[in-house]
């Protein structure tokens, strides 16, 4: 009887394994990508032995004085570390700093609340919460009405200031804008142009623009003695600013929802509001996740503009910290670096969960 | 642009003067903090430490009006502002008096329906140089190279002043201050020109200030100081008495130290500013011991010199022009009596 003998399993050929078969397949794969690796492979030795250097290796970590940083050739890490505390909290008291803290883990909650919530509890625990967390968190800062030590405005500040701002700004546009890009598609013309004047504005006109109007044209309006504090001023712009957006992406979301869906609400006998919430509304937001989040993380990096208005977030803090008489040895590299790395790791962080997010959104029917 | 925008905040300023209410003194008393506009960061003059105090020259004012007129250095709340809004603060009624390393000009003074309380520091564009240059005179730069801050008057300063002494330039412009004093320190021009004040900072900036020095010569006018809205003269009266009282306790010889012993056993003149003889606090509207507060908490204004710019601090800014006017300085102080 002949028995089926299978062959032995080969190895791949040679030159399609091992690092060097990826290194020709990648990165030496015809004259042009050749030339362009060795190139950049050049760029890279000649720039990151230096700056690995002074970076690192020659870097001063230790002291609290600008008398501490003795290495001339590295960077001075003692101004970031002597500054911390300004740069993450801004004049906040020390004292009361649990406070800023307790905001931040409120925040952390509030977003996590809903992979953790079981499913019922959602819409009517988590979105609460949620719509509820600027007040809460700015009445918590604030402390009157808690009846805690009052912290005005004026010591808000550091990078804390720029997650509260843009975490609270963002909240609030949520359910504004969406109010925005229902009314642009309303068939009532009053409505519809008031939503239409209003989207434009605010996304027309760039943002500086509108912190300018915040900040030096507002306050003239007002009648004397009524003074309307500047960060409040500056957070019903960025609220403003980010509804005029977030109102397109939402309208770009209704477009892409098919007609059919509309009419099967309908027939179905559904109330307008009932059509929107509860058919159009979720998907619109699937469909709109991506840009929402983008715009979210624009909006948190738009926060530094705040720095021209002369409020204390931390790119200005920074700006300041380099003008301090007792550190004028010119650390704007380090304090510069250390602004940019941390809205890195925040953005890049944004980035990540929001892939996350659409992936779990993702319940197309693609296979 | 500049006209255009002081145009406007003139207009909006003289649609809103009807609305001014004439009681700052009362609104600050009630409020019992006093809200001060700074700057967002000048060294020397307003700014902001590791622990969130403010400190220098522009907020001692700041802490010697709240002294003056709430007993206590400390009741500030302080504004920091931009150089665009500071107007508009001051006018809005968002802050109480503008102390930010203000020039003070003639269009400010009559067109923005604001009022200046005098001088506290007399600033004016300087020369720093190289000391390996050799060169101790601005008028033996015939030829230099100058780094400059372009978009600035400085800008103009500059072409008049070696057109006017009859000698050639060329100027090497850059665009923030960090890197004109890089330009300066890789040898890319032989003289660095801003104003003084900023001179100062600049070259302690560099690796080695010791290196470099700055001329004497003083080639514009700025004079900075306090400013308060118009149409408040119990407020304005206020605020350069405050500013007055510092400088004439340093010509009287009263400082912090010995304030509370010249209180009962100084000369007629220091106890008049001390408020044990005469009526002059009462005048303003404050109490007796109004300049005591000032010089037992603040300080004369030599020793917020020296503490905020002078000796002893890093700037090390000789007291040049801003010294007393019997020892060959501006400060003049009008006498309290």
């Amino acid at each position: 009887m002949r028995v089926f003998k299978p062959q032995e399993a080969q190895p791949a050929p040679e030159e399609t394994m091992g690092v060097a078969a990826w290194i020709r397949a990648n990165l030496f794969s015809n004259v042009p990508n050749s030339i362009a690796t060795i190139v950049i492979l050049g760029l890279l030795a000649s720039v990151l032995p230096g700056l690995i250097d002074w970076l690192f290796i020659q870097a001063n970590w230790s002291g609290n004085t600008q008398a501490d940083c003795t290495n001339d050739n590295g960077a001075c890490w003692v101004f970031v570390s002597a500054w911390m505390q300004q740069f993450l909290y801004g004049s906040y008291p020390t004292e009361e700093l649990w406070r800023v803290n307790t905001g931040l883990v409120a925040l952390i909650l509030v977003i996590a609340a809903p992979y953790a919530l079981p499913k019922h509890l959602r819409n009517t625990v988590g979105v609460p919460l949620f719509l509820a967390y600027p007040f809460i968190c700015a009445a918590l800062l604030d402390g009157r009405l808690f009846g805690l030590e009052f912290v005005s405005t004026d010591y808000w500040g550091g990078f804390s200031l720029n997650i509260f701002l843009a975490a609270a700004s963002i909240i609030i546009a949520f359910p504004l804008s969406f109010l925005w890009a229902l009314g642009r598609r309303s068939d009532m013309p009053f409505i519809r142009s008031v939503c239409v004047v209003l989207i434009e504005f605010f996304r027309g006109v760039p943002v500086l623009a509108l912190f300018f109007m915040g900040s030096v044209m507002l306050p003239l309006f007002f009648p004397e003695g009524t003074n309307v504090d500047k960060l409040l001023r500056v957070w019903i712009v960025l609220i403003l600013f980010m509804s005029g957006y977030m109102a397109e992406v939402f309208r770009g979301g209704f477009q892409a929802i098919p007609q059919g869906q509309y009419e099967a609400a309908d027939s179905l006998g559904l109330s307008y509001w009932q059509k929107t919430l509860l058919i159009i509304f979720p998907q619109v937001i699937k469909v709109s996740m991506p840009n929402i989040l983008a715009t979210f993380i624009m909006l948190f990096k738009n926060t530094t503009f705040l720095l021209i208005i002369g409020i204390f977030e931390l790119l200005s803090t920074t700006q300041t910290a380099l003008t301090n008489s007792n550190w004028l040895g010119g650390h704007a590299p380090e304090g510069y670096i250390f602004v940019a790395v941390v809205f890195w790791v925040c953005c890049f962080g944004m980035s990540m969960i929001s892939a996350n997010i659409e992936k779990k959104l993702d319940t197309s029917h693609r296979n | 642009m500049l006209k255009f925008s002081s145009l406007v905040a003139a207009g909006l300023a003289v649609g809103l003067s009807f609305g001014a209410n004439a009681g700052t003194l009362e609104d600050v008393k009630k409020r019992g903090m006093l809200s001060c506009g700074v700057s967002t960061g000048l060294a020397g003059f307003s700014q902001k430490d590791e622990k969130g105090e403010w400190s220098g020259l522009d907020v001692d004012v700041c802490k010697a009006v709240a002294a003056a007129v709430l007993g206590d250095a400390s009741k500030v709340q302080y504004k920091p502002l931009t150089a665009k809004e500071r107007f508009t603060a001051l006018q809005s009624g968002e802050i109480d008096i503008l102390s930010r390393n203000t020039t003070w000009t003639h269009t400010r003074d009559t067109s923005l329906g604001l009022n200046f309380a005098g001088v506290n520091y007399y600033d004016g564009q300087g020369f720093m140089v190289s000391k390996k240059l050799g060169v101790k005179s601005a008028l033996e730069l015939d030829g230099a190279a100058a780094c400059i801050q372009a978009g600035t008057t400085t800008e103009l300063n500059l072409a008049d002043y070696f057109r006017a002494n009859g000698m050639k330039y060329t100027a090497v412009t850059f665009d923030t201050s960090d890197q004109t004093r890089a330009g300066f320190e890789s040898g890319r021009c032989d003289v660095l020109t801003s104003d003084q004040s900023q001179l100062y900072a600049i070259r302690i900036g560099l690796k080695d200030p010791d290196s470099a020095m700055v001329l004497p010569e003083v080639i514009s006018k700025e004079p900075l100081g306090p400013v308060v809205r118009q149409g408040d003269d119990e407020w304005f009266n206020i605020a350069k008495w405050s500013l007055v009282a510092m400088i004439e306790a340093e010509f009287l010889g009263v400082d912090s130290a010995n304030a509370a012993d010249m209180k009962d056993n100084g000369k007629p003149a220091q106890k008049r500013l001390l408020g044990t003889e005469g009526d002059a606090g009462e005048k303003l509207g404050l109490s007796a011991d109004w300049a005591y507060n000032i010089v037992s908490q603040v300080g004369n204004y030599g020793e917020s010199f020296e503490r905020n710019v002078g000796m002893g601090s890093p700037l090390k800014i000789a007291r040049g022009i801003n010294e007393q006017w019997n020892k060959g300085g501006f400060l003049y102080s009008p006498p309290i009596r």
